[in-house]
């Protein structure tokens, strides 16, 4: 373990320095505060932009007013983040009938201290619980034993889709009211 | 016109145990009783067809965890049924054990179980009931993701309700504009010319 020394040392060369350099590193400290790519833009791939660009064009239909195209495309960006919740809760529950877990498992503070004190006992160490084992051979138990060990992450996700659905709804009543103001220019 | 719209809609990820023609035929269900409109009320289709779909997966999960809990639940409830004044649980958790075991398979086993259960004038619900209580924690968070979702599902409904009710008002206002507007001017202005005229 570090001792204070080191650790003001650490912070004091830490202070000077001015970040990553070459292109790798400063790719790789862009992903720094990645967590689930949840609140990530849908456009940062081609074919994602696209596939909204049509999406965009058949809500706000021939016009080219930029206000009703910004408004659809606030509706066809917040549709997409829908489905990318989705996508996630599925590949969640596929994940855990696949693997039995998420994480491999991690041991508590009380579980490596009755380890350590088996070890030095001279006991047999006991053997992890597989958790891939645990899981029922058949459908639909086994989808629902995957359903049941995600749920805490399942509900997470659940909070960003009723926020996407929340944003879809608020962009589809401007559109409506602004649609209108438009055609009532022309 | 349909398939055009729905094909630029993201599609609904389904597990892979899951069938597409039923998805589908839920969702063919919804359009013909929503009749949608539109791209957007089309949107509001797939969506209340998607949080249905994860209704249904959620109701299905919870009859599992509950039916998973069965065992070890009938185990716990023997073991206290058997265990005799001065007698600890492992004094009956074998014979327990065998028998939670036995009531799944074994004839025999399940009347031995009945008989127990009636001489403290229980039957098979106390069972599913200890199973119910057993996953209690797993129940209650899948019933909030229930109700959140029913929640959204009516709500998407209101929405298709509300776009279709603010379309029709607005056409209403268009179509009143452009009657008082240039319509009825017209008539005026004829009329004034006629009796300047005159």
């Amino acid at each position: 373990m570090a001792s204070e020394r080191q650790i003001a040392a650490n912070r004091r060369n830490a202070r000077k320095s001015i970040g990553p350099r070459s292109g790798a590193g400063k790719k790789r400290a862009s992903g720094n505060a990645y967590r689930h790519g949840l609140t990530m833009n849908i456009t940062s791939t081609a074919a994602a932009a696209k596939q909204l660009d049509k999406l965009v064009r058949k809500i706000a239909g021939n016009t080219e007013d930029a206000i009703v195209l910004e408004r659809a495309r606030a509706i066809a960006q917040a549709e997409f983040d829908l489905a990318r919740v989705r996508r996630a809760k599925v590949a969640l529950i596929e994940r855990a009938s696949a693997l039995g877990e998420l994480d491999p498992p991690r041991l508590t503070v009380t579980q490596m201290i009755r380890l350590v004190n088996a070890f030095e006992r001279g006991a047999p160490i006991p053997k992890p619980i597989d958790d891939l084992a645990t899981m029922p051979p058949q459908e639909p138990e086994r989808s629902g034993e995957a359903v049941r060990r995600v749920l805490p992450e399942l509900r997470k996700l659940n909070r960003y889709e009723r926020r996407a659905a929340a944003r879809r709804d608020r962009a589809v009543l401007h559109f409506s009211t602004v649609s209108f103001n438009c055609s009532l220019k022309l | 016109m349909r398939r055009n719209e729905l094909a630029l809609l993201p599609k609904l990820p389904l597990l892979i145990t899951e069938s597409n023609d039923e998805f589908d035929a839920l969702r063919d269900a919804f359009e013909r009783q929503i009749k949608p409109r539109g791209i957007i009320e089309q949107m509001y289709v797939h969506d209340i067809c998607s949080i249905v779909w994860e209704i249904l997966r959620l109701r299905r999960c919870k009859v599992v965890i509950i039916n998973s809990a069965f065992r070890s639940a009938l185990e716990d409830l023997l073991t206290q049924l058997l265990k005799q004044p001065g007698q600890n649980d492992w004094h009956v958790q074998d014979e327990a054990q065998a028998l939670a075991q036995g009531w799944f398979t074994d004839k025999e086993a399940k009347k031995q179980v009945s008989e127990i259960l009636s001489r403290y004038d229980l039957d098979e619900s106390a069972i599913e009931a200890a199973a119910i209580t057993r996953s209690s924690t797993d129940l209650e968070l899948l019933d909030r993701m229930l109700t959140s979702l029913e929640s959204r599902r009516n709500k998407a409904l209101g929405c298709v309700a509300e776009y279709r009710a603010n379309l029709a008002h607005q056409l209403r206002e268009s179509a009143d504009r452009i009657i008082d507007g240039k319509g009825v001017l017209r008539v005026e202005d004829a009329a004034s010319k006629r009796s300047t005229a005159a």
